[in-house]
């Protein structure tokens, strides 16, 4: 247990997604992370389906669950006079602020982040926002499908035939979450080396335009916008395209033949001489004979399962990828080996296994702690009290006035 | 305010290719971290990647292409071949004077080298590497090679892609790449915060698989209590109507619009002007539009294909109504909001100082996505090709111009490509969008 960032301390005003993750990915390095919630209902991803258990329930959603690890949980009502000089109280022992409200919202408060500074100097400011907060669009709606959209990247997936089609699973926030970790860490360096804080300005809409891969420069290069279908490798046979095995789908690529010419490299591992046709060896041939080139391919696959396929085109250094679903994603024996989940019990729902940091430090997997997210206000009592210093008689009153 | 070259001091040698090391050391290099990027020789695959300024290769076209300068941009190059004992030796006393180590190389080829973490902690205790492959040093697929969009498949975002209705499709072309890469900036931040607070090294062994099973988290909470998640294409999966993409006037223009609360439906009819098929009381719950939501996507379409996409999203916006126009990079070159933001990089003309950004001056590229005040992060030129063979051999190694003359007839150094990859230069319009 390395526990990088155990000298850190992190409040999370966040809701929804983004900055929930941007939170987990510093909380789980072991940064004391305290997750402020509105009392009621609490963060919004609460109430997002899927429930694990089933039926709706504020400390069971998947989505809530998944990004909320290793994190305390307190209610409080930062529209309250009350709740906003606690805030000020937390502010004093924090390093870090991640919020998600709307540009102005905290002003509104009187919780902007000149007021914040002059609490605490230290004090790093991460607010990511749809838009950011400058700029003609800054007070515009948005969802992870308008941000897929208005960052460029929508257009490009999907079948050039059809509609344009999103990629699943709220990817902007995981991709803006990881950009706004990135800044804050920037920060936290120059806070260790200089004692002063700053706000920075995450744009949820920038980072999906910094995603596909290089449609900007594309453009500003070569003139011409990526065309939908391109990514999605539709009639790529040789690269990406799914392709039918005995039991599921797999991926070929022509990487790995170490110079040699990819298709001859095929031809032998799948015995198939009809492959060195010269009308396959250019990319634009494959294209243009592509439905040929499937029907042979897939001849040959059906004969393996796909785990099979995988590790005998991998033994010989060609590069296949196994399309797996997220059940055979759960059960995969090299992640169980390198130790890549956590296991967590949480109350409601007992262990389950959770992505854990995407790496290792020093060979050991370096996710510090073992809490499951936090049930709503889980954690009142031990940080009004232990932190902030208020009485037991404090706590009942301003929770039955509705600010905790 | 004044801005601080943050990372300024911190000197990385990275042998890295293609994106998901590479553009994580870009970040860094931006903000200040000396980046030395070793180039081998004969292994330019990265330089002739494209797009090319207005899509001509150029007479240096290894210094030119369009990927290579976004994903290189701010760092230096030395080319120097590390596979000859001389390389290998000159390597290990840069790595002397350096606070870190990078590479995506297969599994077992720093071991092979004698540049794994143990080798190098030998000679530099405090040394950080960062290796990042497929898999990740250790389990059982560990020595196994990927491309981004094998990890599209192994990693279940894949499988979970795809039209209603239809079969999984490819998610992406270089996502893991991308989120891989970032997650590798975050890491070696980490590892510098790290080795600031306890004057540690540290061996940080990442894989593009675990970045990616990190993207999915909440299907993979799932399908262990038994749900699993159907394909949508862009409609939203349990709840959300309407919430889809929606054709507007000329080709492939599509608008995105995503309605959550009753409040915003009410806000989508008024800017709608009120038609009879919306002034629905079925429509105005959530279950109510979540079970018609083919019928109002039908109606919604039909709407929309009146007007052309901007304009429609300023309209709804102005209604409070969340839309975005589905837009493309020209489209996002000429934003308004973007541009006020100052967002898109560019190296200005006086910056151009190496023979590769005097021909992409002024071109546009994607930049960081957040803003901060006190640390500079500006996109500086790529370097061309050894381009600071001199100023490290020289400069850093003490080495003296013979001993370069030596390097460079043995083969070990070069600031030109091989006669092989100069007698087969890329071809007019090739690159990035052309080889998808």
């Amino acid at each position: 247990m390395l526990g990088i960032l155990d000298d850190v301390r992190l409040i999370e005003l966040s809701h929804h997604l983004t900055g929930a993750f941007c939170a987990k990915l510093l909380a789980d390095q072991g940064a004391d992370t305290i997750k402020v919630e509105p009392p009621g209902r609490g963060d919004a991803a609460r109430h997002e389906p899927p429930f694990l258990a089933g039926p709706p329930h504020p400390n069971q959603s998947s989505q809530f669950l998944a990004f909320n690890t290793n994190k305390r949980s307190i209610t409080l009502n930062l529209e309250t006079r009350t709740g906003q000089r606690l805030l000020q109280g937390l502010v004093r022992a924090a390093d870090v602020i991640i919020d998600s409200f709307a540009p102005g919202y905290l002003e509104s408060l009187g919780l902007g982040y000149e007021t914040l500074h002059q609490v605490n100097p230290r004090l790093i400011l991460t607010s990511i926002t749809p838009f950011g907060q400058t700029g003609p669009y800054r007070h515009y709606l948005s969802s992870d499908l308008v941000e897929q959209a208005l960052g460029g990247a929508l257009i490009g997936f999907g079948d050039a035939d059809k509609e344009p089609m999103a990629l699943p699973q709220n990817q902007t926030a995981i991709t803006a979450g990881r950009n706004a970790a990135i800044a804050t860490m920037a920060a936290l360096l120059y806070q260790r080396a200089t004692g002063e804080g700053q706000h920075i300005d995450v744009s949820i809409m920038e980072a999906v335009v910094q995603t596909p891969p290089g449609h900007i420069h594309q453009y500003s290069f070569a003139g011409n916008n990526v065309a939908r279908g391109a990514a999605g490798g539709q009639r790529s046979v040789m690269d990406g395209m799914h392709l039918e095995t005995q039991d599921g789908y797999v991926t070929l690529t022509t990487a790995g033949t170490g110079g040699a010419d990819a298709m001859d490299a095929w031809a032998d591992f799948l015995e198939l001489p009809e492959l060195k046709d010269p009308k396959f060896k250019s990319r634009q041939g494959r294209t243009r004979h592509w439905e040929e080139l499937r029907e042979l391919v897939v001849g040959r696959l059906r004969r393996w399962k796909s785990h099979e396929f995988f590790k005998a085109a991998m033994e010989r250094r060609l590069v296949v990828g196994v399309v797996q679903s997220p059940a055979e994603v759960v059960d995969c024996p090299h992640l169980a080996e390198r130790g890549s989940f956590m296991a967590l019990d949480h109350p409601d729902l007992g262990i389950l296994n959770y992505p854990g940091a995407g790496f290792l430090a020093d060979g050991e997997n370096p996710v510090t702690g073992s809490r499951p997210a936090p049930r709503l206000g889980e954690h009142n009592r031990e940080i009004y009290t232990e932190l902030l210093g208020l009485s037991q008689h404090e706590l009942a009153q301003l929770t039955a006035a509705g600010v905790i | 305010m004044k801005q601080t070259r943050l990372l300024e001091g911190i000197r990385i040698l990275a042998l890295e290719q293609v994106m998901v090391v590479p553009y994580a050391t870009a970040i860094l290099a931006d903000m200040g971290a000396e980046v030395i990027r070793i180039e081998h020789p004969e292994h330019l695959d990265d330089r002739r990647s494209g797009p090319w300024p207005d899509n001509i290769p150029g007479e240096q076209w290894w210094n030119e292409g369009g990927t290579f300068a976004y994903w290189n941009r701010s760092k230096k190059s030395l080319c120097l071949d590390v596979y000859t004992p001389r390389g290998r030796e000159l390597f290990l006393k840069l790595v002397l004077l350096s606070d870190i180590v990078v590479d995506n190389f297969r599994t077992g080829t720093m071991e092979r080298l004698g540049l794994d973490h143990e080798s190098l902690a030998n000679i530099k205790p405090d040394i950080i590497t960062l290796t990042c492959n497929a898999f990740g040093s250790t389990g059982p697929y560990r020595a196994y090679g990927s491309r981004a969009r094998t990890i599209d498949s192994f990693c279940g975002l894949s499988s979970i892609s795809g039209y209603e209705g239809g079969p999984a499709l490819r998610a992406s072309s270089n996502y893991m790449d991308h989120t891989g890469a970032l997650n590798n900036a975050f890491l070696l931040l980490l590892a510098i915060y790290h080795k600031r607070k306890t004057g540690q090294g540290l061996r940080l062994d990442a894989s593009m698989y675990e970045t990616g099973i990190q993207s999915i988290g909440p299907a993979l909470l799932e399908v262990q209590k038994g749900i699993v998640q159907e394909r949508t294409g862009s409609a939203h999966p349990y709840w959300k109507a309407p919430y889809n993409v929606y054709p507007t006037q000329g080709t492939d223009q599509w608008i995105a619009i995503s309605v959550s609360s009753d409040e915003e439906w009410a806000r989508l009819k008024d800017a709608m002007g009120q038609p009879e098929w919306a002034c629905d009381a079925r429509l105005d719950t959530v279950p109510g539009r979540w079970e018609h939501r083919k019928e109002l996507d039908r109606h919604l379409a039909e709407w929309t294909s009146h007007g052309d996409h901007v304009t429609q999203m300023h309209r709804l916006q102005q209604h409070r109504v969340p839309a975005g126009a589905v837009y493309s990079a020209s489209e996002l070159l000429q934003d308004p909001h973007l541009e006020q933001r100052g967002y898109l990089a560019s190296i200005p003309p006086e910056e151009a100082t190496n023979s590769g950004s005097r021909r992409y001056a002024g071109r546009a590229f994607a930049d960081r996505p957040f803003h901060m005040p006190k640390v500079e992060t500006r996109m500086r030129p790529a370097p061309d090709l050894g381009e600071h063979n001199q100023e490290v051999f020289r400069g850093l190694l003490g080495l003296s111009a013979q001993e370069i003359a030596r390097l460079k007839q043995e083969g070990i150094v070069l600031d030109r490509p091989s006669a092989n990859d100069l007698a087969s230069p890329p071809q007019p319009g090739s690159g990035m969008g052309a080889a998808l």
